[in-house]
């Protein structure tokens, strides 16, 4: 299946993204090689030039990346009109054993490459810049990343057969049919609203007290809080509510809800999830920071707006989501 | 967060302001990119218009067709084997089809000959509605013809009134045409004959205990491959196809089509980017000046780069909405004549359908990361480099 | 006290071929509101000496105190961040860029401060009502004459409001009448409570009857005569 639009864009995007990270990692190698903050040689000034090169390239290749997660999802959608038994992306992905994978290390990508952002501009806005070495060793742990999303993502494309019979959503994600092929279940329907809105629930309140009163182990169990929060609402949304934005009860599907029919809503609420749990998550991810010399405010300053933004997208989240289920419930017919 | 706006948009404005300012520099670049972009979503339109307008075609055809195999190949299929099928719960309808391609020897064309038995094909009240006006279907009355318009069209270079075809014995059989199809059906009707299924037969010589093959219909689409299945266990030796495997295989014949020319466009694209990085890299004495002032300033790397930002995304921003504006028009409006001849293939007779295309997020999306995504990763080296101008070179003694 | 040097040297490519020392261990002290005058040939070091002051760059040893602030081993970042509150800058041949208005030459500073546009606009207004030159705003500065130029960039300096005005050479490509001018605006900046610092070797300037001390640089060093 590489001979088509989609999988040539899929796999542009991530020679570009391999090809900028590749360049910030050479860059971050001279830097954790030869950083001398003291020093005023020639090379010492061309590598505190650098560091606005590597933060480019970092900050465009996250944006390159969550654009191919996006692709790659609609991809997935494309490739499943030529793959037999597949309705949608979702066919696409478990037709062979590197799709999901694929779909998660890029979504794990995103969060990885915005951490890295966030210590980038912790560090620049201390005179004393002292994350530089912690900052560009981080870089190159992501590279195998980087490396393996590329790869698993060809293995998929390439590993794409047409003719290969696989499931469809209504079989993978039906409470009905039990076994092996359910991908996502396990959870009876009332617990599983009670653990989605209970969680938000928590969160909210540990968000408010946070933003009157920061206590360390309340940060992290926020964070904490937002993680599970993150991969709860993926499977909520999937077996709960896209089923109402359907308006089909076998229609389980997490990525239909991207579609034009459904005017997109899932670009909405899966926009609102991520960014949530990207700045609910940062907040604990940074926390270890507050010891180092000058960082003390630039921290307690980010982790304000971090807790802030996370429980505004919560909430507009938690609201999108359940319109459909609600309307439902309480006036009956579709939304 | 109030001047963090503030300060992009100011910082927009200057980008603007500077683009103005190398206008023939930008100009160039846009004019270019723009192109790249009108190839590239133009083919996509294309690609996505028929993908649509297959699919749409399929949509009316049975759900499952059953063809009778022999040594690899399709043969006859008798009646009575739908008496085997009764038994399968969920068929709606077994209706027999007696089609064949019949060669013009003088026109060098194919033609599809179907025979229509009357009352049998569902939706055939609706037949009437899609030929030109003067036409009149008759689906009981033999020795009647409804044709397509390019067999009309070499009905009237050879000066027939009459449309005659020659059985397998050579024995001329005749046929008063009696409607033609309109132009709009062209895709599927543009070369075909619809005869009554016992004139079909004869022109064929096909005994009326056999048909060409058998359309099943289904009332539950979701049944399908289970119906699929068990028609198979029930009679070996037919090939059973549904409705998704056709749909499929067109969907990875045009990808792979379309895949060919996308890489086609790749040559077209990689000349442009490394354009974009060439006209990126030039740094004028009077651009480094500049830079160099902005610094000593008080303008930090940060926001030159700000700067260089805004300029990538006002120059592929322009081209995208050009490129794509234009490729719509070129699809619409003069029938994408640049690029299907690649993507519908060779036939002597060219359906002269008009393509719809339709505006979909995706389909954006898609035509923005093989265009603009590539510009701007090509722009990021360049776009350091100027500014990583140092301030001191605008002191008079450095 | 606004400017403190201390011990201050700098080497340009350290540990190169072409390694070379333009300021060798630079004590100096600059009070506020001082006009202060800094004479050497070309290649003396005082348009180093400048840069420093300006917080274009670090000294490779030594310590820089501006304004009260330590700069020494500061990131170019900070330095920048410092330069722009706290130093406006006056070049030889002013630097206006010709293709940009007379207005958008000024608020230029402003740009990445986040201040809105209106308010930028108001600023400059002020400016240039005081020199002079409103009526010249929308002008393309390639149009106006060399005296309208000189206002420009010090209207260009002053938009922030620096207590320090760095002016590097600033007569060397003007007549007599524009440099008693300039001179002029100069006294009237100090009279205002600013700090100045003008590297010159024209008598015109060194000689100005407001200038409070004239500092000769030589070799990298400051001539204890």
């Amino acid at each position: 299946m590489l001979l088509n639009s989609w999988s040539i864009a899929l796999l542009l995007c991530g020679l570009i993204v391999l090809f900028l990270m590749g360049l910030a990692a050479r860059s971050a190698i001279r830097v954790l090689l030869f950083w001398n903050p003291e020093s005023d040689s020639n090379r010492q000034i061309r590598l505190e030039n650098e560091i606005w090169l590597t933060s480019t390239l970092v900050e465009y290749a996250l944006g390159i990346q969550i654009i191919s997660l996006i692709v790659f999802v609609l991809a997935a959608n494309f490739y499943s009109q030529s793959i037999a038994g597949a309705m949608c992306a979702t066919g696409s992905l478990l037709a062979n054993s590197f799709g999901v994978p694929a779909l998660l290390v890029k979504i794990g990508g995103v969060f990885f490459y915005g951490f890295w952002i966030v210590l980038h501009q912790l560090d620049i806005h201390s005179e004393q810049y002292p994350l530089v070495r912690k900052k560009y060793l981080y870089l190159l742990f992501l590279i195998p990343l980087l490396i393996l999303d590329l790869s698993l993502e060809i293995l998929f494309i390439t590993g794409l057969k047409p003719d290969i019979i696989t499931s469809c959503c209504a079989v993978v994600f039906d409470d009905a049919t039990g076994g092996g092929s359910n991908l996502i279940g396990g959870f009876s329907h009332g617990l599983s609203m009670e653990l989605f809105y209970g969680t938000a629930g928590v969160l909210i309140g540990i968000g408010s007290f946070l933003l009157r009163q920061r206590q360390r182990w309340m940060v992290v169990l926020f964070s904490s809080g937002w993680l599970w929060f993150f991969l709860l609402a993926l499977a909520v949304v999937t077996t709960e509510f896209s089923s109402y934005i359907y308006a089909m009860p076998f229609h389980k599907c997490p990525f239909c809800i991207l579609k034009p029919e459904y005017h997109y809503i899932g670009f909405v609420m899966y926009f609102a999830l991520f960014m949530g749990a990207f700045f609910g998550m940062s907040a604990a991810v940074i926390e270890p920071l507050r010891f180092v010399d000058g960082l003390e405010s630039g921290v307690a300053g980010y982790q304000r707006s971090a807790v802030k933004f996370s429980l505004l997208f919560l909430v507009f989240f938690v609201l999108v989501s359940s319109y459909h289920y609600w309307r439902y419930i309480l006036i009956g017919g579709e939304g | 967060m109030n001047s963090r706006l503030t300060q992009h948009l100011n910082i927009l404005d200057y980008a603007l302001s500077s683009l103005w300012r190398r206008r023939a520099k930008n100009l160039s670049v846009l004019v270019v990119f723009s192109w790249v972009i009108f190839l590239v979503a133009s083919f996509q339109l294309v690609t996505q218009a028929l993908t649509e307008t297959a699919a749409s075609v399929l949509r009316s055809t049975p759900e499952i067709t059953v063809q009778m195999m022999s040594a690899g190949r399709q043969i006859g299929i008798p009646l009575d084997v739908s008496r085997r099928l009764a038994g399968i719960f969920g068929i709606q309808d077994i209706v027999p089809r007696v089609w064949g391609y019949y060669f013009d020897e003088v026109s060098g064309a194919n033609y599809t000959v179907m025979g229509i038995a009357p009352g049998r094909m569902p939706l055939l009240d609706r037949l009437q509605l899609t030929l030109e006006d003067s036409g009149v279907y008759d689906s009981e009355s033999r020795g009647k013809a409804i044709i397509g318009r390019s067999i009309r069209r070499t009905m009237e270079e050879k000066g027939s009134t009459l449309l005659s075809m020659f059985r397998p014995d050579l024995s001329q059989a005749s046929f008063e045409v009696t409607g033609v199809f309109k132009s709009e059906v062209d895709i599927l009707t543009n070369d075909l004959v619809v005869l009554n299924i016992e004139d079909a037969r004869d022109l064929f010589a096909i005994p009326s205990t056999m048909a060409t093959d058998l359309c099943v219909y289904v009332a539950n689409p979701a049944e399908v491959p289970t119906i699929a299945k068990k028609i198979a266990e029930t009679l070996p030796g037919t090939r059973v196809l549904t409705r998704s495997q056709i749909n499929r295989t067109y969907q990875v014949v045009f990808g792979w089509r379309s895949g060919f020319a996308s890489v086609c466009l790749l040559t077209a694209l990689t000349a442009f980017v490394i354009l974009a990085w060439d006209k990126a890299s030039g740094l004028s004495p009077e651009e480094k000046r500049e830079i160099s002032i902005l610094k000593i300033l008080g303008w930090e790397t940060a926001d030159v780069l700000a700067v260089r930002f805004w300029e990538g995304i006002l120059v592929s921003g322009i081209a995208f909405v050009l490129g794509c504006t234009l490729a719509y028009a070129h699809v619409v409006f003069f029938n994408a004549s640049l690029f299907k001849p690649v993507l519908i293939g060779w036939s002597v007779i060219y359906p002269e359908f008009r393509l719809v295309p339709s505006f979909r997020l995706d389909q954006f999306l898609l035509v923005f990361s093989l265009s603009v995504l590539p510009y701007l990763a090509a722009t990021v080296i360049p776009a350091w480099r100027s500014a990583s101008v140092p301030a001191d070179s605008a002191l008079s003694g450095m | 006290m606004l400017i403190e040097l201390k011990n201050v040297t700098k080497i340009y490519n350290q540990e190169q071929v072409n390694e070379v020392t333009a300021l060798r261990e630079i004590d100096l002290t600059i009070d506020d509101n001082s006009m202060t005058c800094l004479r050497g040939a070309s290649g003396s070091g005082k348009s180093t000496l400048l840069a420093i002051i300006g917080c274009v760059f670090q000294p490779t040893t030594g310590r820089v105190s501006i304004a009260g602030k330590q700069l020494s081993r500061l990131p170019d970042r900070f330095l920048t961040l410092h330069r722009r509150q706290y130093i406006g800058f006056i070049f030889q041949t002013f630097n206006i860029l010709p293709t940009l208005t007379v207005q958008d030459n000024i608020t230029l500073p402003l740009v990445p401060l986040g201040i809105p546009p209106a308010e930028m606009r108001r600023k400059a207004a002020v400016l240039m009502e005081r020199f002079g030159i409103a009526h010249r705003r929308n002008f393309p500065a390639s149009q106006i004459s060399g005296g309208e130029l000189q206002r420009v960039a010090i209207a260009r300096a002053l938009i922030n409001n620096p207590p320090l005005i760095l002016a590097d050479e600033p007569t060397a490509h003007l007549d007599s009448r524009l440099s008693e001018e300039f001179m002029h605006f100069m006294k009237d900046l100090k009279s205002a409570g600013k700090t100045i610092i003008i590297t010159s070797h024209d008598p015109l300037v060194t000689e100005h009857a407001d200038v409070d001390r004239v500092l000769d640089i030589k070799d990298g060093r400051i001539d204890a005569a």
